[in-house]
């Protein structure tokens, strides 16, 4: 991870790079409200592929998909002609898939909406964050270099796509058991002080 | 008489122009948004929400990936000639908007209950999504005008048709699909939403009206009723993307049919996202 002092945001903030595999030293110098742009190769799946995955873990078949879960970001995302974009990530398929993955090496999960405490708890026993994205294909489509499927092609765009991307913006909004997000939804999401990040 | 070309080319580029670009208002409203946002998460969401749209319309781009699922709303003219088959030359001009957007190909394979289990996978031809059933009225003069507008699922998840006991007080009608509304912004997930409501007599009716106010709304004219609405939602603070700030709805369209001597009103509402409503209309005279 590289700190980029000299890299501002639009609105005159720090952007924090992340270069995938990432590692655990990493991980913990994040903080809630991080900007980051993630840069390297990353997974893109949603509901219908990451309980399949975490099936693949539990069996410790995983490396039969060829796919590498040390340090990697999933994206909750659909890969198609129109592009990616972030899916709600506290569906069931997907925020039940999050423990798993987490301990199966996976780092930062990327998508949208709040997760519950209990998810926020695995994230923690784990080192691993959540961060959240607009869904903004088009500036998405622009940080796109090469897209392949990897597994389950069968689900068409709901396949496991490896993606590989070039300063894809995001923002951390859980991490180390705080999240980002106020208090009062339905998730029971913990409430930050916001003055603290 | 209009022909089946031009009323297929008007579907076609209603679909992409819905799909790729923002309208005028949405554009203003945007920058006056994060001109007052003062919280920096939730002006970091809307400054790339309007990046987006920015890209996309320089390059064609989808706003979304989910480019959603096309409603089509027909104005017909009492004087105006249309050609046999001119329903279908506006489904023949929709797929091949999608074609060429290109919208997502999303449309599920098999028979009924193949299609809602998933069981036989997807179409690769963003053209078969087909449209919604196309709502179609009658209108004063000369003209055809072809609206279309396309509905994520996001906000589909989060929609809501039901009945209010009105107690004869618009308030009270307004209270209850507000706080519907609110109750959903933290799982939206695409803040700031714009709301739709329908107000009518059946479900059906309601859902119709609400697409009408999604299909007229315009975020620089709201009336008092509609900013009350977006009072209520904003005062969830959930904000763009659930960062919190004051901005969680950027206005609300409303549109109120015939009603009957009832209780009840039917109310549709549905929580359009950050890009809706994502519409497109051309008018059309015969030449």
């Amino acid at each position: 991870m590289k700190r980029l002092s000299g890299k501002k945001g639009w609105a005159g903030e720090k952007i924090v790079k992340l270069v995938t595999p990432i590692d655990d030293a990493e991980i913990r110098k994040l903080k809630v409200g991080d900007r980051i742009e993630i840069e390297g190769v990353i997974y893109c799946g949603r509901d219908a592929v990451l309980p399949k995955l975490v099936a693949y873990l539990q069996r410790n078949e995983i490396q039969k998909l060829n796919v590498n879960l040390k340090g990697a970001v999933i994206f909750h995302t659909a890969v198609s002609i129109a592009g990616i974009g972030p899916t709600t990530s506290n569906k069931v398929e997907i925020e039940g898939s999050i423990p798993a993955l987490s301990a199966g090496g996976v780092k930062v999960h990327l998508g949208k909406g709040a997760l519950s405490q209990k998810t926020m708890e695995e994230l923690q026993r784990y080192n691993s964050v959540f961060a959240i994205t607009p869904p903004v294909t088009a500036l998405f489509t622009d940080k796109i270099i090469t897209k392949r499927v990897v597994a389950f092609k069968q689900e068409g765009m709901e396949a496991l796509y490896e993606v590989r991307v070039k300063g894809l913006p995001a923002i951390i909004a859980i991490a180390h058991g705080k999240s980002i997000f106020g208090s009062g939804g339905e998730k029971g999401t913990k409430h930050v002080d916001k003055k603290t990040y | 008489m209009l022909t089946r070309k031009r009323i297929e080319d008007a579907a076609k580029s209603c679909v992409i122009a819905a799909g790729t670009t923002f309208r005028k208002d949405q554009n203003i409203a945007y920058r006056g948004a994060i001109e007052k946002e003062k919280n920096r998460n939730a002006r970091w969401a809307l400054e790339k929400i309007v990046e987006n749209a920015k890209i996309a319309e320089e390059k064609g781009y989808p706003l979304c990936d989910d480019t959603g699922i096309p409603h089509v709303f027909v104005e017909v003219g009492d004087e105006v000639g249309l050609p046999k088959g001119w329903l279908t030359s506006i489904h023949t001009g929709v797929a091949q908007g999608l074609r060429l957007m290109p919208g997502r190909p999303m449309a599920v394979r098999g028979d009924a209950i193949e299609r809602v289990e998933q069981s036989r996978g997807l179409f690769n031809d963003p053209g078969k999504v087909l449209p919604a059933p196309m709502i179609v009225k009658p209108v004063k003069g000369d003209k055809l005008k072809i609206s279309v507008l396309l509905l994520g699922g996001g906000p589909e998840i989060r929609a809501r048709t039901y009945r209010v006991f009105h107690r004869r007080s618009m308030e009270t009608v307004l209270s209850e699909a507000a706080s519907w509304v609110a109750s959903e912004m933290n799982n939206l997930g695409c803040t700031p939403c714009v709301v739709a409501i329908g107000i009518g007599r059946t479900h059906m009716e309601a859902s119709a009206l609400m697409l009408e106010a999604m299909k007229e709304g315009n975020l620089t004219r709201q009336s008092e009723w509609e900013k009350k609405v977006t009072a209520l939602v904003n005062a969830t603070k959930v904000g763009p993307l659930g960062l919190g700030g004051g901005l969680t709805s950027l206005g609300t369209f409303i549109k109120i049919g015939p009603l009957r001597a009832s209780g009840v009103r039917i109310v549709s509402v549905r929580p359009c996202c950050c890009f809706e409503p994502r519409r497109a209309a051309v008018v059309l005279r015969a030449e």
